[in-house]
């Protein structure tokens, strides 16, 4: 029965086929370890986010006057309503860990490099989708780092030259953030998400087409591969479940571990915060922004212009890097380089979470560790170019297959 | 049809595995389903206190009860009479007004029409002296039951109680 | 690989120790440091005391109340720690009230503005919305000064300048420090003019006066109403309006935890299985 309606349905739309290619018996590498499953994970949460989401807008109001008891109302009245904003709110967090995670694991073993370039750059542009999404979601609730991060991050536009104080008026809708922006960012936070859904497609259909990088950073023979079913699917589910034990002690047990306090006072557009800082996962790029502050009235431009750098810089690093050899594993200068970068991110992180002015170290002053750290950030990308390409670094043997 | 022997399939520690699984989806569901359901300050307006002293005899006020109208009649002698006498009459949906009133003095319907849900208007319009739906002519007497025009029952008698002589709460509590 | 290993390890402590620490985020308080308390409530494992609950509720609604109000939550909502219907009638018309009602107080907010100079914050989400959370609220409601503070900082304003013993005892009392002795001396002056002096809030002056006095209330049953019973009590109870369903958040995390522990070691076992066939 049911084989007869899978081959009619075969002749008219080759689903069999699709499932067994691409999913099924896809050849994949066998030597695969497990920072191979921050992917699977980030779609899982992708998939948590959506759901919780959509479910939380069904009790949601996009309203200034409104948003900040919507939010309590879901917490305290509906049924099971804390769980799914406390959920949407770590899923969040839980996103950005799985996508460093898989980002990294990506420049570690070389996934960037040719033949995966395009791959690569879905990779960079789902990152940017998603701090946009992010970024607006935290507004939403309406709380005093919600308005305020609105507020520095949207000003951020005027630093734009001649248009930069329309443009920043256009995208708040008013003279300030308000009413009109959290109606539009409402809108465009339920819209993003399928928006970075589609380009998670494009970017397994790149994947597809090139087949998976490993761990060695070898192009493998067909001997060196096993279908992605079984295997795969049984690594991944155990990944999704080891994942969950500890997503859930966060929404279970400490919900808020990653929330300001802050934001559970409403927006008060007259009374800014002591304190204001973004949420963690923006803390290095925040860092680098507020690290350019030497250049008297450019400063304001070349910070924004920084940050965006710092990003986008992800773009071109699949053609900076000109080794012969792909996985850092027979590259020990660029290794080291590469552990550097990493404590960097979270030096640059605890710059960014300190307030600008504060001293450390007993009186040195946090704005020269956050321009050394923004040094550092960049000098990875200059370093990992110049190692490679004047042949500083002599790769150690790599084996021709597993 | 499957009758090769197929390893996985018959593994029972992939069956158990995947029966436990199963459970997890099913409950990880029941929290979206359960969200849609009234919040506990839905349920909390289940009921409606009504003060009654300010409605005279022959009048009548229109309260919202769970989002919907109810009219609360205050009977003068007059309407209490005829609503009892006309209990023998031919009836669409005979009831006696004795049982649609808890005290004959005060009247509870839910006033929306059975025919197609409009608010009929309000006591002592329509050919029976109750109600008359405007939309497409329901006649309800002062009993508010159907006596004449399209609509097929008399209009419900929510649940009501008097708390004391002066307040009536409509509706059951619920949670 | 040692140092990738060193990295996995450190990403696998973070993951199951950062969950069940107390509730805390990464937000610290900066300033003194907080009186830690015993929270009935805290911890996964932690339940509201819900003595406590009632005794606050208590000296929320005849103290607090009279200037901030409680705006999530309704009389009727109390029952869920075991007042009957007729208590939460009783209590909310003492407010003038009625259970259906929200803890809202009978200061209006022109009033307050005019006579505080701001109108006081609404208390339904306070033990979240400060660095600290209880421990901050509990600090601030026991944080003014005491009877010998009082006297100390009278003694020090009497000759009108501040010995450097005087600065050490008022620095150690006042929890301010020692090696600004012009905030020390500054803190002396308007407390001598009346402004109401807090060991635990940013910039130590704030508009609200003391609220709780030992004996304010009257326990049901029978607890002496010191200061720090008031004090603690209403923070539990705040602390209950702030997340009415942290208890049930906690016990259904000890089912899914459970389930998810079962399941993964599941998982894990039928991995082994089937990846025994591969041959590396």
């Amino acid at each position: 029965m049911f084989k007869g309606i899978m081959e009619w349905v075969d002749e008219r739309l080759p689903v069999t086929e699709l499932i067994k290619s691409q999913a099924t018996e896809y050849p994949t590498p066998k030597n695969l370890n497990y920072w191979w499953n921050f992917g699977s994970l980030a779609l899982f949460v992708l998939i948590i986010q959506l759901v919780t989401g959509i479910f939380l807008a069904m009790h949601y109001k996009p309203d200034a006057a409104l948003a900040f008891d919507s939010v309590e109302h879901i917490m305290r009245d509906v049924n099971w309503g804390w769980l799914l904003r406390y959920l949407h709110a770590n899923g969040a967090t839980a996103f950005f860990v799985m996508i460093y995670i898989h980002i990294l694991r990506g420049m570690y073993y070389g996934s960037h490099r040719k033949p995966r370039e395009i791959l690569w750059w879905f990779g960079v542009i789902i990152f940017f989708a998603l701090m946009g999404t992010a970024f607006m979601g935290y507004v939403l609730p309406w709380g005093q780092m919600s308005y305020w991060g609105a507020a520095v991050i949207t000003n951020l536009v005027s630093a734009l030259p001649v248009v930069g104080q329309d443009l920043v008026v256009w995208v708040w809708g008013g003279f300030a953030v308000g009413d009109p922006t959290l109606n539009r960012f409402f809108a465009l936070h339920f819209l993003l998400p399928f928006v970075v859904f589609g380009l998670v497609i494009l970017h397994m259909w790149a994947l597809h087409a090139v087949h998976s990088n490993n761990p060695d950073g070898i192009d493998l023979e067909e001997k060196d591969t096993i279908p992605f079913h079984p295997y795969f699917t049984i690594k991944d589910l155990y990944g999704v479940g080891v994942f969950l034990i500890v997503f859930c002690a966060f929404v279970f047990y400490n919900p808020n571990f990653f929330l300001e306090p802050d934001n559970y006072i409403q927006a008060d557009p007259m009374k800014t915060p002591a304190h204001i800082v973004p949420e963690w996962y923006f803390l290095p790029f925040y860092a680098v922004l507020r690290s350019i502050d030497f250049l008297g009235t450019m400063s304001k431009l070349v910070g924004v212009i920084a940050m965006g750098a710092a990003i986008a810089i992800l773009f071109i690093l699949p053609f900076l890097d000109r080794s012969p050899v792909r996985s850092f594993r027979y590259r020990p200068i660029s290794r080291a380089l590469f552990w550097i970068f990493v404590v960097d991110c979270f030096v640059l992180g605890w710059v960014g979470y300190n307030p600008a002015d504060a001293t450390v170290f007993g009186g040195m002053p946090i704005i020269y560790v956050g321009r050394t750290a923004t040094a550092i950030y960049f000098s990875y990308f200059a370093l990992l170019w110049l190692v490679t390409a004047l042949k500083v670094e002599k790769p150690q043997p790599v084996p021709k297959s597993l | 049809m499957v009758t090769q022997q197929d390893d996985n399939r018959r593994d029972f520690l992939i069956l158990a595995t995947s029966a436990v699984g199963a459970v997890g989806v099913a409950g990880a569901v029941w929290p979206f389903i359960r969200s849609w359901s009234p919040s506990a300050d839905v349920l909390a307006q289940a009921t409606t206190e009504v003060n009654l002293s300010n409605i005279q005899e022959g009048q009548m006020i229109t309260v919202p009860w769970q989002g919907k109208p109810v009219f609360i009649l205050h009977r003068s002698p007059d309407q209490i009479a005829a609503a009892k006498k006309d209990d023998a009459e031919t009836m669409r949906q005979p009831e006696k007004d004795a049982d649609r009133v808890k005290d004959e003095k005060w009247l509870v319907v839910l006033a929306l029409c059975t025919h197609l849900g409009c608010v009929p208007q309000p006591v002592g319009t329509g050919d029976y002296g109750g109600f008359l739906c405007p939309c497409h002519g329901s006649h309800y007497d002062t009993s508010g039951r159907i006596r004449k025009g399209p609509a097929p029952e008399n209009l419900p008698v929510p649940h009501h109680e008097f708390k004391d002589a002066n307040t009536l709460v409509i509706g059951k509590a619920v949670g | 690989m040692d140092f990738m290993n060193t990295v996995k390890a450190a990403l696998v402590t973070a993951a199951l120790v950062l969950p069940v620490l107390p509730q805390t985020g990464l937000a610290s308080s900066g300033g003194p440091p907080l009186p830690q308390e015993d929270w009935s409530f805290k911890g996964i494992f932690g339940q509201f005391d819900q003595a406590a609950l009632k005794r606050g509720a208590k000296v929320t609604i005849e103290v607090c109340l009279g200037c901030h109000s409680i705006k999530y939550i309704k009389f009727d909502h109390l029952r869920q720690f075991g007042f009957t219907e007729a208590e939460v009638s009783e209590m909310a018309g003492g407010a003038g009230l009625t259970k259906q009602d929200k803890l809202v107080s009978g200061l209006a907010p022109a009033d307050a503005k005019e006579s505080f100079g701001l109108v006081p914050p609404d208390l339904s989400l306070m033990t979240k919305a400060r660095k600290g959370y209880e421990d901050y609220t509990f600090a601030i409601l026991t944080g003014y000064l005491t009877e010998e503070d009082t006297a100390l900082v009278d003694a020090a304003k009497e000759d009108g300048t501040l010995s450097p013993e005087e600065i050490t005892k008022l620095a150690s009392a006042l929890h301010m420090d020692p090696h600004h002795p012009e905030k020390i001396d500054e803190a002396v002056k308007r407390i001598a003019n009346g402004d109401h002096f807090n060991k635990y809030f940013p910039g130590n002056f704030l508009a609200m006066p003391a609220p709780l006095s030992a004996g304010a209330v009257t326990y049901a049953d029978g607890t002496e109403a010191t200061v720090k019973q008031l004090a603690k009590d209403v923070t539990t109870f705040l602390a209950w309006a702030a997340e009415p369903t942290q208890t049930e958040r906690k016990s259904t995390g000890h089912k899914v935890i459970l389930y998810l522990i079962v399941l993964t070691a599941m998982l894990y076992a039928v991995k082994r299985r089937i990846w025994a066939r591969v041959h590396h």
